[in-house]
């Protein structure tokens, strides 16, 4: 009898697997478009939630624009400058202002974009946010003491992550696997850039000229407002931002002819890890390569995966297990990580990743694991949807690629699509051992 | 307080054991929380556990954490851990389980399309769990990497945190990490586990709470499901008073780090539940409101002299959620005040002491500045309605509301906060704050040096790379790097940092 129910319930999950009534409607609120003539693109999404806005304005310059020797990190520290305040509402009276208003505020960078968001109560704060916004954007003002003392700020966030073995780890990988483009270091750049940004005022302005400029931007507004009123707050208060017209062209990655391999030795006692990564491709919601490969790294490494339950569940050599693959404007990597309990594992656990890559290439994935899988993206994407803030974080993340917010039902149409001879095709195509890299951390003696 | 003192003052409240918005059935001991909304296309479940480490045996520190999260990342008598994960996985179905000192969570948000499937897993992972020896031997070393080397080794705010409250909870059931310490997670066998989780998974002690767009009948069917558990609720929790410092006292622990982090605190008298509480939280909120410009020492610190990376304050143990809010569900009996300093230069480390210190001091000598005290108002206002956006969120905080009295905190924080008084928060301040004793805790390099430094009261001079610094900071500079702290050689200590959770306490001076 037990075990009749188990089945039941069993062969229940499999038949819910047709969830949405199409692939397309994964994104599940409408939204409007328009323009200003400086080329600032608005996109608006009110919501039936109450009092909440969230207010975002995605600058599409991020680690990835920091393109001359010595500037990594430059895109970050810009970031903490745009808090400084203007001629019109200096610091204090801008900090006042979003205290006042009980705003949550802040901003954070990315290897492509920059993002600030302002997310407050009441439709009544709207215009002066807009405007409050707009005159931080077009106006920003400080001068080189400032600059010189939030360079020291950005040293502090460094020491914040500095017992952190992944993100050392994580910093290897990349400078190891590229060799041109500036996704070779994190958005936090590298210490001796870091310790260098005080003398970098001039490079701030160019930087500043270049890339916060209306043709370089988005607003995405999500919430309980009225669309017709913010469309005309945007366009009295941003109509007077310069288009900057700065065409960056990035370095363009060369395609990789050996195999590459690191190690960082961790100064103290630490958990082994290990990352395997191959140059993967970038984000499209067009092309299948990324989407294919975004499905086999679920089937292949999340906790339901054959190769986590045996190396983590059974024979315990790991302590986690996961696929890394971010989307991206320009061609990153797709990262397989592992804690391991002993270090002496290590080539074990590396071996293991190889062959579990070779026998995607080799063997079809099973139509249910395949129907599981975008079943589960799926609902994952569903659950960031509830809220305004979530709603307009996702967005953001996916109009900074494309500029457009129909991006993530075109990429959910995409999934849909891909079958398992895709996914063996990109298997094939990206998991070559001249193309991957393997950065190994362990740790030293106690003090 | 005990447990019982405070169901005896929610009784009183006719709050206790019936549930706001549907009761619960007679024949339950189990709590409800309910939210329904109809038209969300999500639900959110947490069973809501009135254990947390604090209810750990002596000498079998870290138990509850081990047993309760044998439920939440092992497999149920009939199906394997496996078994599970295959199972939740189209659904994109987890359950999270949080545990604090006197409180464990078991939470999830699924897709209502999912529902059913969702809970038949979760119940009978709740009720029937597998207690298989390979998920004890995998959760039992997870947990003992994570004291052993990631803990000490790895994350040097959070050991920091940890040490202060090593500091301030010395002989108490607050006085251990969640997970226990090395020595007492490898004594605890799988017998302990299935014990405990006997002895405390029953009916007195749960409270479950539904939100989002379940089925009418979803609740009393997850009532019904639930009272199969014994009945009864585990003895009062008696906690000790609580014992304030006695001047400066400074754990230290030693480590090869060029950064410098620092936890400051003593134990509170009051919690949520308390009349105070909003006058002290005007306080707090404007001294150093987490992670926002608002907070002074964020201002004096970091903007000003760009020491680190930020510096706050709190008059609750404070556990960040979603968008820099608090987490919710972290109840306790007992709460005490903080002071987290980022890490900053070993360089500076005694200069930014003094300059925290100094201000705490001055906070509580001249109170807020009026200007402050109303901005601080408004801001405390009009944030508190971001708190409650998600379905989790929502659920949490009618939970805490519960345990900790009233029937909507927030509303009433936002209701009683526009009334108070400017002197009404400097009297909370007087009453409840002090700069002579303090727990301190320091992760650094060089502890024995720093250690004669601050005991001899040595000058700390710091430099800037901004040649132009404002003249008005440079003489404020004059006085900190000279501001006395009354540091008697006795009341340091310093242990090498990997000596930590080894055993109960903090170890012994290394000399």
């Amino acid at each position: 009898m037990i075990k009749n129910l188990w089945a039941a319930l069993t062969s229940l999950v499999l038949l819910m697997f047709p969830l949405f009534s199409s692939a397309s409607d994964v994104f599940p609120y409408d939204y409007k478009i328009d323009k200003l003539e400086n080329g600032l693109t608005v996109v608006s999404i009110p919501m039936d939630n109450p009092y909440i806005i969230s207010y975002y304005t995605i600058v599409r310059s991020g680690s990835r624009n920091e393109i001359e020797p010595g500037k990594s990190g430059f895109a970050h520290f810009f970031e903490h400058m745009m808090f400084k305040g203007t001629k019109n509402i200096p610091r204090e009276e801008y900090d006042n202002f979003l205290t006042e208003l009980g705003a949550g505020t802040n901003g954070y960078t990315s290897d492509d974009y920059t993002c600030y968001f302002v997310v407050f109560a009441g439709q009544e704060n709207l215009e002066k946010v807009v405007k409050t916004e707009a005159d931080r954007f077009i106006n920003l003002h400080y001068n080189q003491e400032t600059l010189k003392t939030e360079a020291a700020v950005i040293e502090g966030e460094y020491y914040s992550s500095v017992s952190n073995p992944g993100r050392r780890l994580y910093e290897t990988l990349r400078h190891t696997a590229f060799e041109k483009h500036p996704y070779k270091h994190t958005t936090l750049g590298y210490l001796k850039d870091i310790q260098d940004m005080p003398n970098q005022f001039e490079y701030s302005q160019l930087y500043k000229k270049r890339f916060y400029a209306p043709d370089n931007t988005i607003l995405l507004v999500v919430g309980d407002y009225n669309h017709q009123e913010l469309i005309e707050f945007v366009k009295k208060y941003y109509s007077v931002w310069e288009p900057s017209n700065y065409k960056l062209k990035t370095p363009v990655e060369p395609a990789q002819k050996d195999a590459k391999r690191s190690h960082y030795q961790w100064p103290g006692p630490t958990t082994p890890r290990i990352a395997v990564a191959f140059h993967g491709p970038a984000f499209s919601d067009e092309k299948i390569d990324k989407a294919a490969l975004d499905l086999l790294a679920e089937i292949g490494f999340s906790p339901s995966s054959p190769l986590y339950q045996r190396l983590v569940v059974e024979e315990q050599k790991c302590f986690s297990l996961y696929a890394d693959f971010p989307d991206r404007r320009e061609p990153h990597l797709l990262t397989f990580n592992a804690l391991v309990k002993e270090k002496e594992d290590l080539p074990y656990v590396e071996e293991e990743i190889f062959k579990e890559l070779e026998l995607y290439k080799n063997e079809l994935i099973p139509e249910d694991k395949l129907e599981a899988v975008k079943s589960n993206l799926k609902y994952s994407m569903a659950r960031q949807f509830g809220t305004t803030d979530g709603t307009a974080g996702i967005l953001a993340f996916y109009i900074n690629l494309t500029t457009d917010p129909n991006s993530i039902n075109k990429l959910f149409d995409l999934y849909q699509n891909i079958a398992s001879q895709n996914i063996r095709e990109m298997a094939q195509k990206y998991f070559i051992k001249t193309n991957s890299t393997v950065v190994t951390l362990t740790g030293g003696e106690e003090k | 307080m005990k447990r019982l003192d405070r169901t005896i003052i929610l009784f009183i409240l006719g709050l206790s054991l019936v549930t706001i918005n549907c009761g619960k059935k007679s024949s339950s001991d189990i709590s409800t929380e309910l939210l329904p909304l109809e038209k969300n296309p999500l639900v959110c479940i947490k069973v809501v556990l009135n254990i947390g480490s604090a209810d750990d045996p002596a000498g079998k520190e870290g138990l509850s954490a081990l047993t309760f999260k044998m439920l939440s990342d092992g497999g149920s008598e009939k199906l394997t851990y496996k078994e599970i994960t295959q199972n939740f996985y189209p659904m994109a179905a987890y359950i999270d389980m949080q545990m604090d000192k006197e409180m464990t969570v078991f939470s999830g948000t699924i897709h209502k399309d999912n529902l059913d499937p969702y809970y038949f897993i979760l119940k009978d992972m709740l009720l029937n769990p597998g207690f298989r020896e390979e998920d004890f031997i995998r959760i039992k070393t997870s947990h003992l990497n994570f004291l052993q080397k990631t803990l000490v080794n790895n994350m040097d705010e959070t050991l920091g945190k940890e040490i202060l409250n090593l500091m301030m909870y010395k002989e108490h059931p607050y006085g251990h990490t969640e997970l226990g310490t090395v020595s007492s997670v490898k004594s605890l066998t799988l017998n302990d586990v299935r014990n405990h989780y006997e002895n405390h998974f029953v009916q007195g002690n749960l409270t479950i709470g539904i939100a989002g767009g379940y089925p009418s009948d979803f609740p009393n069917k997850v009532l019904s499901d639930f009272s199969v558990l014994p009945k009864g609720r585990t003895p009062e929790l008696i906690l000790p008073d609580q014992q304030m410092p006695d001047g400066l006292n400074f754990v230290i622990a030693d480590k090869n780090t060029p950064a410098t982090a620092i936890s400051i605190g003593f134990p509170l008298p009051i919690t949520k539940s308390h009349p105070d509480f909003f006058a002290l939280w005007i306080a707090a909120s404007h001294f150093g409101e987490h992670r926002q410009h608002l907070s002074h020492l964020f201002q004096k610190i970091r903007e000003e002299r760009g020491q680190n990376y930020g510096d706050y304050a709190y008059i609750e143990h404070f556990m960040e959620g979603r968008g820099k809010f608090p987490a919710t569900n972290y109840c306790r009996q007992r709460q005490y005040f903080s002071i987290w300093i980022r890490p900053l230069a070993n360089s500076n480390r005694h200069f930014v002491l003094r300059q925290t210190i100094r201000e705490l001091k001055k906070l509580i000598e001249e109170g807020i500045p009026e200007k402050r005290f109303e901005l601080t108002k408004n801001y405390l206002v009009n944030y508190t309605k971001l708190y409650t956006q998600t379905l989790s969120e929502r659920l949490g905080w009618q939970i805490d509301s519960k345990y900790y009295g009233t029937k909507d905190f927030l509303r009433e924080a936002r209701e009683r906060i526009p009334k108070v008084k400017l002197e009404e928060v400097n009297s909370a301040i007087r009453k409840y704050l002090n700069y002579k004793n303090l727990c301190i805790a320091v992760v650094t390099q060089d502890a024995e040096s720093f250690k004669e430094d601050l005991v001899a009261n040595t000058p700390s001079p710091i430099t800037y790379s901004n040649p132009n610094m404002p003249e008005e900071i440079l003489r404020e500079d004059l006085v900190i790097q000279e501001f006395p702290l009354d540091i008697k050689l006795e009341n340091v200590t310093t242990a090498i940092a990997s000596q930590f959770f080894v055993d109960t306490g903090i170890p012994s001076n290394r000399k």
